[in-house]
């Protein structure tokens, strides 16, 4: 599965809009729970939380991918947003977060929303790429973004 | 006979013997008899028509697998386990196993008319009990037992063959050297049992701290060096003029509940190598026998059985367990629990080749009443524990996704977790993190591949992990993965 895949424009966001760690993972969750794959957001919300509580997922460099496995959603969803500021998110190297990758897995599919994750945290551990979506205008541009740096490292 | 034969008909025996596993399985029978009947069914007079008479070399057979299975046999006994009831077990596994034998040397001597020391001999060689056999009959019918039960009877059986080897041995010796003295016989006891000891927890630390400091660069020499190990401590033993059998057997009680690396792979080596040996050992014993020689003491093998599961078993138990906190129905299942393993029948060649001359007659009947345990004994047990109202349900042990060793009564979960940037592991092999024992990296996601990490495994910032977590030590397991590199050896610093 791409990651390209599991985003839309109505899951992107530029400028999102939240102050603190919780409000901005709240922005998320609003934004990729209104699919129609989601059956209830407050179950999705709690396995969201449950994880984070056993280790902060800012993996650094203003990156952070909040996520979950939950009975709630049917499939996997996600959403990706640039936060309008930089945010406290307690990450694991001090920084403050500008990027944010939700994912949400079901229960029992294990397999692909690990390999979903470590494609993101390897995807977003490119300094270039990362200033390029900090750059981005519209969320068609983030969409294209990840379109070409998926395609260039699956043929790399 | 060519080698392709000699491997042919092995294998085939072997691989025989393991289809009746799954069959023994379902009808509740102990699997050492379904060995037993293969090789006699092998035999010269069953259709495999295999001539085999080399008491000899049954018993180097006997010896070289007994000693794998006590190793493999102290190995997998937890020590926490049987702790509370060791003495009461110490006591069953020497005093209970010489007065059992006495018991039944004297009875049948009286009643078959034979020389009371051919009466004792027979006595001792069936005074040891087999445990390995009850477990596997209670595993197969779902069947668990209630308190200190099982401990003590795995204790038991593990620790008093020596006893027996010695006691026959003993008798032995006093047959064929008449002006053997008592008191050199009481003395020999003492040097047997305390040599062994003495070596089997001396070698059985000196094992431990040996493998730790081996660093060997191939996984599979560690469970050869141990073979080799575990067979040493029986010959220095043995040539030393200790019970090899004892030294064993505490060695492997020493060694499996230390720790040590590789000691997953070794316990595992060492389970498959003790069910090679009792395969191997019963279709011996098996092929050893001849059916219709056993049939004609089928009386006095009968009467003897009956001796040995009614009285002086329960006898033994009941005199040593007196005082102890087992109540009487735990005591007469203790009693009922003393099958008759492959030890007697190994025994039984000793007699074959000091050449005595009631050997074939003693060899017989020993293997008619291991028989008739196994058959009776064994089968019954289940019913036999519903009874005495000494059963317990039994616990299906929870799957994980790989192998672990879960702590009982605590919790354990799988989670995911991502290798942060900047990781301070990331570029290390996993076994230089210092996980907490019972955690455990299940499987690493890195870009479209799945690795299945071993000790020598190389994370990377931004591999997703699985990882199996004992509640407890998550605050360990959070640290190790969070920790940051020194700014100094960051290769870029990100703004």
């Amino acid at each position: 599965m791409k990651i390209t895949d599991i985003l839309n424009e109505s899951v992107v966001r530029t400028n999102l809009p939240g102050s603190s760690k919780e409000e901005i993972i709240n922005e998320m969750i609003e934004l990729a729970g209104s699919q129609k794959q989601v059956s209830d957001k407050e179950r999705m919300r709690t396995a969201i939380f449950d994880r984070e509580k056993i280790m902060s997922t800012g993996v650094g460099s203003g990156f952070a991918i909040p996520h979950g496995k939950t009975d709630a959603v049917s499939d996997i969803v996600a959403a990706f947003a640039v936060t309008a500021q930089p945010i406290d998110y307690q990450s694991l190297d001090d920084q403050p977060v500008r990027l944010i990758f939700l994912l949400v897995g079901r229960d029992n599919m294990v397999g692909p929303h690990i390999k979903l994750l470590s494609r993101i945290s390897r995807l977003m551990n490119n300094e270039d790429f990362r200033k390029q979506l900090l750059e981005a205008e519209t969320p068609e541009d983030i969409l294209e973004l990840f379109r070409q740096e998926e395609a260039a490292i699956t043929e790399g | 006979m060519a080698i392709e034969y000699l491997l042919l008909i092995g294998s085939l025996l072997i691989l025989i013997s393991i289809a009746f596993v799954k069959l023994s399985d379902n009808m509740g029978v102990p699997t050492l008899l379904l060995f037993l009947c293969i090789g006699m069914l092998a035999g010269s007079e069953g259709p495999g028509g295999i001539y085999f008479n080399d008491p000899h070399l049954a018993q180097s057979i006997g010896i070289i697998t007994l000693v794998f299975i006590l190793f493999s046999g102290g190995l997998s006994t937890h020590w926490q386990e049987v702790k509370p009831v060791f003495w009461e077990s110490v006591s069953l596994a020497t005093f209970g196993v010489f007065v059992t034998g006495v018991a039944v040397g004297i009875f049948i001597s009286i009643a078959f008319n034979i020389s009371l020391l051919t009466g004792l001999l027979i006595g001792s060689i069936v005074s040891s009990t087999d445990a390995a056999a009850v477990f596997s009959v209670l595993r197969s019918k779902q069947v668990s037992l209630r308190g200190q039960l099982k401990p003590l009877l795995e204790l038991e059986s593990g620790s008093n063959d020596p006893m027996a080897v010695f006691l026959t041995i003993g008798i032995i010796h006093i047959i064929t050297i008449p002006q053997t003295t008592i008191g050199s016989v009481i003395l020999l006891f003492f040097v047997q049992m305390s040599l062994g000891a003495i070596m089997g927890i001396g070698l059985g630390k000196t094992l431990v701290f040996v493998i730790n400091r081996l660093k060997l660069t191939y996984e599979g020499i560690y469970s050869v060096f141990a073979l080799a190990f575990a067979a040493l401590i029986y010959g220095a033993t043995a040539a030393l003029g200790g019970s090899g059998f004892l030294a064993v057997y505490v060695a492997g009680l020493i060694i499996g509940n230390d720790e040590f690396i590789q000691k997953r792979s070794l316990l595992r080596f060492f389970d498959g190598l003790a069910w090679l040996s009792q395969i191997a050992m019963f279709l011996t014993l098996g092929l050893l026998v001849f059916p219709s020689h056993v049939l004609s003491i089928l009386g006095i093998g009968l009467l003897t059985s009956v001796i040995l599961m009614f009285f002086a078993r329960p006898l033994s138990v009941f005199f040593l367990l007196a005082l102890s906190k087992f109540n009487w129905r735990e005591r007469t299942f203790i009693s009922w629990v003393g099958l008759r393993g492959a030890v007697p029948i190994v025994l039984a060649t000793f007699p074959l080749l000091a050449g005595l001359p009631e050997a074939e007659f003693i060899f017989n009947v020993v293997f008619f009443i291991v028989l008739t345990s196994a058959l009776f004994q064994g089968w019954s047990i289940p019913a036999v524990a519903r009874l005495l109202h000494v059963d317990a349900p039994y616990e299906i042990k929870r799957q994980y996704p790989i192998e672990s060793v879960p702590v009982k009564g605590v919790d354990t979960e799988l989670i995911d977790l991502i290798i942060p940037y900047n990781s301070a592991i990331a570029d290390k092999p996993i076994v230089e993190l210092d996980m907490p024992e019972d955690s455990l990296i299940v499987l690493i996601s890195r870009g479209d591949n799945f690795i299945v990490p071993s000790g020598g495994t190389v994370l990377q910032e931004g591999d997703s992990v699985l990882v199996l977590v004992n509640k407890n030590n998550l605050p360990i397991v959070r640290k190790i993965f969070e920790k940051q590199q020194e700014l100094a050896e960051r290769g870029d610093v990100s703004n």
